[in-house]
């Protein structure tokens, strides 16, 4: 990432908090235009209707391409296409890079496509070299892995897509599985990594999509923690099964799997209630209820409709004991928690938004009445921290 | 926790740009020292939610025979019941208007009663069939109270499952009984487009209906479900007529022609999720057309080469959008 782009990508932090600001009704327009003038964001970029739009369209345009060009070089006969490949891999790298650290631009959707597509085609590439030189497969797909992973970690760092961190960090942990020893590396890495990790996501020497690209590197390498020691994979040979390797059939290690398994989601929740770290508090949450599913599904507690039924019940009734007892606190809040909507970034809402959208195929709920009320009309276009709808 | 803003903060202060009253607040959250779980308490009981109406569904899957169909109906009845009394209980006076919600638990709880009624009136339905061969009608019966309690606890999560049930009798109706009373009344035509002639019957309805809530400002604010829902049926239904062996082309047509309708109206009316399903579908239709019996090189040619010219186009469409009117 260039100074120019940090320092763009810092202002477009505090832009985007002072919208949020704006919305919940903290300030007014004048001071918010006040902000935006001291804080400027150079990026361009378009709402994500458009970026979605423009994202599709320039993946359609790159295969079309990369097909044409198959066709006429009728590359399936004489091994063009690993060239095609190379070629159009680097210059959609190229054409990325200078897109983002020359153009400036940000959630603009075509410098998002030509990023995935690049990166993409030159681990095809590299699969290619792998197989071409006689390995065998699995230490081909681990060097794709690994190809893929650097790539991934290259283009977090340089472009600043916190997403790829995490993709990163997957495709180093799966990079492993090839080999005897991956259960070990995936537990003794996350647990070195992760101390520094967190430190990185609040580093304030680090710019915001670094720190997000931290966050994220976290998360993945956390969750494959509780991967390693998970009793299913265990028992499943998740990790062992790519090389045909042999996991010692040991008492005392599945009696520690299982208590990792019940301990893992406790220990993360524990950290996240602690320190209020998101991370933390997701995963806590995510690899608890993967825990009771486990526990479900090795002891026959209760018929499933019983489970379901009570555990929905248990859920919403711990959710209303949880927002009367945070209500109830002074200032409605307790430890540092409130069940208050507060002026934070809108990311998390919408991601949160999406997802229930997304299992029920319907609009969100209603804001309740104590909720502050949004001010904000459709946001403008353009500049990367932009909100415009389009 | 963001150090950018938690730097910006004071300095905000300090230039008189933030009150200072607000800044402790805002400073907490942005070091954080406070967290809202505002949403991810929202999140939880939707999911709980889920859970009940999942476990439910397997209660009646599993015990039919040991509990017995008149205590299952019973039983579901009486949560439905429970559920829908402690919404009316708490529910604020009804209005034309948005209402917001008077407890976070409030549409969900309603979500839950009418998930529970509409699977009690299935399971009745099932088990005694009391509308006998017309049994798709309880869909029906299930839309229109589910519109009913949308309309009067003022829920937009409850009127999406309205429209879509809605959706679903005509689909079932349709798709069991091919050749319907709508379906003869309109055409006698293959059975098989029964299904795909009601969907888009049932999204220009929904429009039509999201147009008339807007226009008369009355549940305004349910609009973008059902104009959404709507065209995503006139869409999807005309983009399955577009593998049909040989009459293709009328419903490529249509799709064409429809997307473009969309995408140019959306474009007037800044309605941007709709200009890019119009957009979509209209390239779908048009490469569909162009490309029909054309050789590879061609289609990875024309593939190669319009998207670009898209994208200019929605560029300039954008540049165009951010000209003061």
């Amino acid at each position: 990432m260039t100074p120019r782009m940090a320092r763009a990508d810092r202002n477009g932090t505090v832009r985007s908090a002072a919208t949020s600001w704006r919305r919940a009704g903290a300030i007014d327009d004048r001071a918010l235009a006040a902000i935006e003038k001291t804080y400027p964001d150079e990026r361009q970029g378009v709402g994500p209707v458009l970026g979605a739009l423009l994202f599709f369209f320039t993946l359609i345009s790159i295969g079309g391409a990369l097909g044409f060009f198959s066709v006429i070089g009728d590359a399936p006969k004489n091994d063009f296409f690993p060239v095609l490949l190379l070629l159009f891999g680097a210059g959609l790298v190229i054409a990325t890079d200078f897109q983002v650290t020359r153009m400036l631009r940000a959630r603009g959707g075509v410098e998002a496509a030509t990023s995935l597509a690049g990166i993409g085609f030159l681990v095809g590439f590299a699969f290619w070299i792998c197989w071409k030189g006689g390995w065998k497969e699995d230490h081909s797909f681990a060097a794709m892995f690994l190809a893929t992973a650097l790539l991934l970690a290259m283009a977090a760092w340089r472009w600043g897509y916190p997403l790829y961190a995490g993709a990163a960090t997957a495709a180093f942990l799966w990079s492993f599985v090839a080999f005897p020893g991956a259960r070990l590396v995936w537990i003794v890495l996350p647990l070195l990594v992760a101390p520094v990790l967190t430190r990185l996501s609040e580093s304030p020497r680090l710019p915001p999509s670094h720190r997000d690209s931290c966050a994220f590197a976290l998360g993945v390498a956390l969750a494959g923690l509780y991967t390693a020691v998970h009793l299913g994979s265990l028992d499943s040979r998740l990790l062992e099964d790519w090389y045909h390797g042999k996991l010692l059939a040991s008492p005392i290690l599945r009696g520690l799997s299982i208590a990792a398994t019940a301990l893992v989601p406790a220990t993360y929740l524990a950290v996240g209630l602690r320190s209020r770290r998101y991370v933390f508090l997701l995963l806590g949450l995510g690899t608890a209820v993967a825990s009771l599913v486990t526990l479900r599904y090795y002891i026959h507690l209760a018929p499933l409709w019983v489970i379901l039924t009570l555990s929905g019940a248990a859920l919403v009734a711990v959710v209303l004991v949880l927002r009367r007892y945070l209500d109830s606190g002074p200032g409605k809040e307790r430890n540092g928690y409130t069940a208050e909507p507060l002026f934070e970034e809108m990311g998390r809402r919408r991601m949160l938004e999406a997802g229930a959208a997304v299992v029920s195929l319907s609009p969100e709920a209603r804001p309740v009445h104590e909720e502050p009320k949004f001010a904000g009309g459709g946001g403008s276009f353009g500049g990367g921290g932009a909100s415009g709808e389009f | 926790m963001n150090p950018d803003v938690a730097d910006a903060i004071p300095r905000l202060v300090e230039a008189g740009v933030l009150p200072p009253d607000e800044a402790p607040r805002l400073l907490r959250v942005a070091r954080g020292e406070l967290l809202s779980v505002h949403w991810e308490l929202r999140a939880l009981l939707y999911v709980g939610v889920l859970l009940i109406t999942g476990g439910v569904g397997l209660l009646v899957k599993e015990n039919l025979d040991r509990i017995g169909p008149v205590a299952i109906a019973a039983g579901i009845g009486l949560a439905a019941a429970a559920a829908l009394g402690w919404v009316i209980r708490v529910a604020p006076p009804f209005s034309w208007r948005e209402v917001p919600s008077s407890n976070l638990a409030f549409d969900y709880i309603l979500l839950l009663g009418v998930l529970l009624a509409a699977a009690d009136l299935a399971y009745v339905e099932v088990k005694f069939t009391p509308l006998g061969p017309h049994w798709s009608w309880h869909l029906l019966i299930v839309a229109a109270f589910t519109a009913l309690a949308a309309f009067r606890f003022d829920s937009r999560v409850v009127f999406s499952l309205a429209l879509s049930t809605f959706a679903a009798w005509r689909g079932v109706s349709a798709a069991r009984f091919g050749t319907d009373l709508w379906w003869n009344a309109l055409w006698s035509g293959a059975a098989e487009d029964a299904v795909r002639w009601n969907a888009i019957a049932c999204g220009a309805l929904f429009a039509g209906l999201g147009f008339a809530l807007k226009r008369s400002g009355r549940k305004a604010h349910f609009e973008p479900v059902a104009a959404t829902l709507g065209w995503l049926l006139i869409l999807g239904a005309l983009a399955s007529g577009m593998g049909e062996q040989i009459f293709w082309w009328p419903w490529t047509l249509g799709l064409l022609l429809a997307g473009l309708g969309l995408a140019a109206g959306a474009f007037l009316v800044r309605r941007f999720p709709l200009f890019a399903f119009g957009v979509v579908a209209a390239y779908a239709a048009l490469s569909r057309l162009v490309l029909d019996g054309t050789a590879d090189t061609l289609g990875c040619f024309w593939f190669f080469i319009t998207p670009i010219l898209v994208i200019v186009g929605l560029i300039l469409t954008q540049r165009r959008l951010k000209e003061p009117a």
